[in-house]
């Protein structure tokens, strides 16, 4: 039981980040942070039934959860070299811009 | 119980400066020290493998994919409203409450099942292993396409 509570602590500080916080890199630490945390279980878990069943699960979460991040970090990348922007803000204000260019483009068309 | 009491304050205090460090080395750098700290607990806990593997993708290949992110990119200064942070606090209470209430306990249900690692991984999980190489070759596919787009597009 400590164990899950040391995990749902990770959980939710994870989760207050990706929360409050707008930074692309930031939001993927916790990510990071969080996919650590429920991971754990698996270890946790398997080591309490004395099996080590739990090591092939979390081997396999560990290697999904690097391509996660590969692609997610490669994405934040385009998105810097086209828009220039790394803060979430600044992407929906820059999405609502192009929205509203497009909408009066397409009244000046009609 | 010691070390192991030592290494959970460790991984709290690290996790929170991960997360509220404005300078993004020093968080990736906590990070990595979070899942240091969870490597050692997994030694402690007699997963040596689950170990090494937390070390090598979690410390290591997560540390330098976000270095090298944080240094292809520069960022601004941010600020968060009172309303972001209490929602924060919200979501994180309505998510983790639930896991800590319906815990099984664990006590009750322990049956020792004497499974080798290798017998796990080739036998019993040869479907997932086929289908993590996949999702990997998939997911290097994609970065590759991403970041080739980029430079055509120059």
């Amino acid at each position: 039981m400590d164990y899950v509570i040391l995990s749902v602590t990770l959980l939710a500080i994870g989760i207050i980040g990706l929360v409050t916080k707008h930074d692309l890199i930031k939001m993927l630490i916790a990510i990071e942070m969080m996919t650590a945390a429920a991971t754990m279980n698996f270890v946790v878990f398997g080591s309490l039934m004395e099996n080590s069943l739990g090591q092939p699960f979390l081997i396999l979460a560990l290697s999904v959860d690097a391509c996660i991040t590969a692609v997610a970090l490669s994405l934040a990348i385009a998105i810097y070299k086209k828009l220039n922007i790394r803060d979430i803000r600044d992407l929906s204000e820059s999405q609502a811009e192009e929205t509203e260019k497009n909408q009066q483009k397409a009244k000046e068309d009609a | 119980m010691l070390f192991e009491t030592i290494l959970a304050i460790g991984m709290i205090v690290s996790a929170v400066f991960a997360i509220y460090l404005k300078e993004t080395i020093a968080s990736v750098l906590s990070l990595s020290t979070l899942m240091l700290l969870i490597a050692l607990l997994y030694f402690n806990l007699n997963a040596p493998l689950a170990a090494i593997f937390q070390l090598a993708l979690g410390a290591g290949t997560a540390a330098i994919f976000l270095l090298a992110g944080d240094s292809l990119t520069t960022k601004r200064d941010e600020t968060t409203s009172l309303k972001t942070k209490f929602l924060a606090v919200v979501a994180s209470a309505v998510l983790c409450v639930p896991m800590l209430v319906g815990t099984v306990e664990t006590g009750s249900v322990i049956e020792s099942m004497e499974i080798s690692l290798s017998q796990t991984i080739w036998d019993l999980r040869a479907i997932d292993v086929l289908a993590q190489g996949i999702v990997v070759l998939t997911a290097a596919i994609g970065v590759i396409l991403l970041l080739h787009e980029e430079r055509r597009r120059k």
